[in-house]
């Protein structure tokens, strides 16, 4: 959506990096500026993502009285909560005081939990966010070393199963994956916790501070909390982890062998530079910034992967509270996720320019 | 470089066995997995749904109670006694003394008086039940008043079989709150409901400790309860909406009790001598509704093909195995004014099926399309579209959502379920059999013979006489003629089983019984 620009403005900017430029603004002035382009257009996105939202919402035959009412109710108290919930304004004065609201910070209430959006963000954000964080380090550590293995290996055993492991994150599906690892290392081994992000007995142990259970456990010491929680975190990340070395591990091959063609390391070759030498630290080298922006895609990617994961796991995450406001027609709940994970991926997507432009000395 | 990759795979498999043994929930605590989804409030007036009821039931005392087993015998709880004048109109009840709420505020009539009229004035689905009754915002007051420290009294707008009212005080919604304690939290003139929908204020057995809206719910043993300290110190719900996970949970003892697990997951789990399936009758049915406002179905003989349209038999054994039994009168079994037998008034006779829609001038058969009611009754209408197609009907079957269209009469053939909470016929029949006005403006959603566009007087007279009459064998009777009404009218909701609820539980676990009418009470709950 928003990053889709990314690779295209890699090769703009690589096109551009060689050229000389007469009369050139401040450099950090030219990066407000484009920075203060990108956030324009972001939020012009988010507003259009929102309205397209709130249109398909309203086509849903789901209804939201029901879902709080249940199917049984009387006419009476249905149009009690059908005036709380002020649907009986037209759709675009529903949508224009919604988007008023949010403007000062408001998201408004969830009708199936009761909570304001905001509240119910700050419980459950940070679980999808320790999930996809440790899935991506999941994935980055094992998805870049298999990639560029695969790569300066081209053709061997390690190259192909490096390909099998990409082609079965591509094709099999990740629920069936959860129900399989689930009934693997929870159900026969009993090496890992199954559901939620701690078992019940180790409830209102640790105070909330960060809203990360491993950090807030372990800045508290509560050890058995945090290891009861790394066991019940370890295997959702890990399969969404997998889900990401897919697309890592093959994004990492397809560059690193770009790399490996060019002449500076068939030069550094001739010159009997090892294998090793040559590929971590002059190949390696140049791509890291190519790396950076699919890490970026692919921790978005993350957070709309933790829909189906979230579920089978029973984890009270983003994706299972977006899941469940589509099924209930809950709108503030659908709208808050959104905005929430649009926010997430203009957040990414400014600090990848970022970092970008720090690490890549031909964008200065 | 393939031994660092190796290496970096190892560490992370290493992570992932460095965890402490699992161990299954405690001896003092009940774990119960369920699905927490919609519950947006802990308040009994603004509840009336299965899971939330039983939370409730927990947290608040009821003035009286009904055992699971036995759906017709009232019992004390808050209220020791009660009498009823000698004209219907009076209900007394004698409060017990030794009852106090988690404030440590005492149970007094006027905590129970302040929570009914708490209920009728909030206007919620909580008060769907007593509301029917007569009471209403303006007159709630003066009728339900505490006439001393311990003596309620209701006093009835309308002549009703009392039974019928004292049944639905033991409903989850008329938990007695604490007035005091719930006053005090009051915002914007909302009798406290905005507090009390992640706090509890009740005299139960439990207090809520930890409520996070669909995640868990976490309830602590009051040890000053009245009826004793319950052996359970801690109960948790917690919401596994998945069902494998829940299965897997229970075969690892992490789960005690497990509830809507999918029909697959209790074939297998019916096979583990660990576990034990406890089918509990519902006061609900399967039925497919047929829209009167179709001029195709509004013929008898049409909506009498469906009948003999739907192989229930083939299913009855495997998907509705846990869900349901063939049942097709419109009495739940066991009620007053039941048939002894109701299970096969209609058998699958494709043949008969197309002579029917024959005679009715649909020589070539007959097409509509099918909804489901939700995602839950989608195998129950597959089944009903591949057994229709033999006896003439073709089906097209639309999946999705469909009670807000129902409610609408916007449907032709719909497959749908039921609940129900007051445990008498009259509930199940004012659902099925009463529509007082049939236009389209008087928008009764919440009667089904409504929806389908029908309205049938003498059924009416009877619903309403059955409501009003005290004597249990002219109840009986009355109940006994409308299910002979409905069985002969060919009526366009063609009821196939009655509502089972099934409940897994570990078999160490003793004292728990799912209650008919939803209020399941953990209170003798013990483990072994």
């Amino acid at each position: 959506m928003v990053s889709a620009d990314l690779t295209s403005k890699q090769e703009s900017r690589r096109s551009q990096a060689g050229g000389f430029a007469d009369a050139a603004p401040h450099p950090l002035m030219s990066l407000l500026r484009r920075l203060a382009g990108r956030v324009v257009a972001v939020v012009t996105t988010l507003l259009g993502l929102l309205f397209l939202t709130f249109s398909m919402g309203r086509l849903l035959p789901a209804d939201p009285v029901l879902a709080i009412t249940g199917p049984e109710v009387s006419k009476e108290v249905y149009d009690r909560v059908y005036n709380e919930l002020g649907l009986g304004q037209p759709i675009w004065m529903q949508f224009l005081s919604y988007v008023g609201k949010i403007a000062t910070g408001n998201l408004g209430t969830s009708a199936t939990t009761g909570q304001p959006i905001l509240t119910d963000l700050m419980t459950i954000f940070p679980a999808t966010i320790e999930l996809a964080i440790i899935a991506m380090i999941i994935g980055a550590i094992i998805g870049i070393p298999l990639g560029v293995t695969a790569a300066v290996r081209r053709g061997t055993i390690i190259d192909h199963i490096a390909r099998i492991v990409a082609l079965a994150g591509h094709s099999i599906p990740i629920f069936w994956t959860g129900l399989m690892a689930l009934f693997l290392f929870y159900g026969k081994l009993k090496l890992v916790g199954a559901s939620g992000r701690i078992d019940v007995f180790y409830e209102g142990l640790v105070t909330p501070m960060t809203g990360f259970l491993l950090i807030d456990a372990a800045i508290q010491q509560q050890w058995d909390v945090f290891y009861n929680a790394l066991g019940h975190i370890i295997l959702p990340a890990s399969i969404l982890g997998y889900y990401s070395v897919a697309y890592i591990s093959r994004m990492s091959r397809s560059f690193m062998l770009e790399q490996l063609s060019q002449e500076y390391i068939i030069t550094a070759r001739a010159k009997g530079l090892g294998t090793r030498k040559v590929v971590w630290r002059h190949a390696f080298r140049n791509i890291r910034v190519q790396l950076l922006t699919i890490l970026a895609l692919t921790f978005g990617g993350l957070l709309e992967g933790a829909v189906l994961i979230e579920t089978v796991f029973g984890w009270p995450g983003l994706g299972q509270y977006l899941t469940r406001g589509l099924q209930m027609n809950d709108m503030n709940v659908v709208m808050g996720s959104v905005l929430t994970i649009g926010a997430v991926f203009l957040t990414i997507n400014i600090l990848s320019d970022v970092l970008y432009r720090i690490l890549d000395p031909r964008t200065r | 470089m393939l031994k660092q990759l190796l290496t970096t795979i190892a560490i992370t498999g290493a992570l992932m066995t460095t965890q402490p043994a699992w161990a299954a929930s405690p001896p003092n605590m009940l774990v119960i997995g369920t699905n927490l989804t919609g519950i947006r409030t802990l308040d009994p007036a603004q509840n009336n749904a299965r899971t939330v009821s039983e939370l409730i039931s927990n947290l608040y005392d009821n003035l009286v109670q009904l055992s699971p087993d036995d759906l017709k015998t009232l019992k004390p709880m808050l209220a020791k006694q009660w009498s009823v004048s000698d004209d219907g109109k009076i209900i007394t009840l004698t409060l017990r003394d030794d009852a106090v709420f988690q404030s440590g505020n005492k149970v007094t009539a006027e905590d129970a008086a302040w929570s009914i009229q708490r209920v009728i004035k909030m206007g919620q689905v909580g008060s769907t039940d007593v509301a029917l009754w007569g009471f209403k915002p303006d007159n709630v007051e003066k009728l339900v008043r505490a006439k001393d420290e311990h003596t309620l009294e209701i006093e009835l707008p309308q002549s009703v079989n009392t039974d019928l009212v004292l049944y639905s005080l033991a409903g989850s919604s008329i938990g007695i709150v604490d007035k005091k304690t719930v006053l005090s939290h009051e915002a914007n003139g909302d009798f406290g409901g905005a507090w009390l929908s992640a706090n509890s204020a009740g005299s139960g057995p439990f207090s809520l400790a930890q409520w996070r809206p669909n995640d868990v719910a976490i309830f602590n043993a009051q040890p000053k309860y009245w009826g004793g300290k319950p052996a359970m110190a801690r109960v948790v719900a917690r919401h596994i909406p998945e069902s494998g996970n829940l299965r897997l949970q229970l075969e690892a003892g992490d789960v005690d009790v497990g509830q809507y697990v999918a029909s697959g997951d209790l074939d297998a789990l019916s096979t583990n001598k660990d576990m034990v399936i406890d089918n509990v009758p519902g006061l609900g049915f399967y039925y497919i509704a047929l829209n009167q406002k179709d001029p195709d179905l509004q013929k008898p003989k049409v909506r009498e093909a469906f009948q003999h349209a739907f192989d229930w038999k083939a299913i009855s054994g495997n998907i509705m195995r846990y869900t349901g039994f063939p049942w097709q009168s419109m009495i739940p079994r066991g009620m007053i004014g039941a048939p002894d037998e109701a299970a096969a008034r209609y058998d699958y006779d494709p043949a008969k099926a197309k002579q029917l829609l024959a005679e009715a001038g649909y020589p070539n058969g007959l097409k509509k399309v099918l909804n489901p009611s939700g995602a839950a009754t989608l195998p129950f209408a597959e089944a009903l579209q591949a057994s229709a197609r033999a006896a003439g009907l073709d089906l097209d079957l639309v999946p999705g959502e469909f009670t807000p269209a129902f409610r609408e009469r916007k449907f032709e053939v719909l497959l749908g379920n039921s609940g129900a909470r007051l445990p008498d016929p009259f509930a199940v029949a004012t659902q099925y059999a009463f529509n007082p006005d049939n236009s389209d403006e008087a928008r009764l959603g919440s009667y089904y013979l409504w929806r389908t566009g029908m309205k049938v007087d003498d059924l009416n007279t009877l619903i309403d006489q059955s409501m009003k009459e005290r004597d249990t064998a002219k109840r009986t009777d009355i109940f006994k003629k409308m299910d002979g009404i409905y069985a002969g009218m060919a009526a366009p909701l063609v009821i196939f089983f009655q509502r089972t609820d099934p409940y897994v539980m570990r078999a160490n676990v003793k004292n728990y019984h799912g209650h008919t009418t939803w209020s399941t009470r953990w209170h003798d709950v013990t483990k072994e």
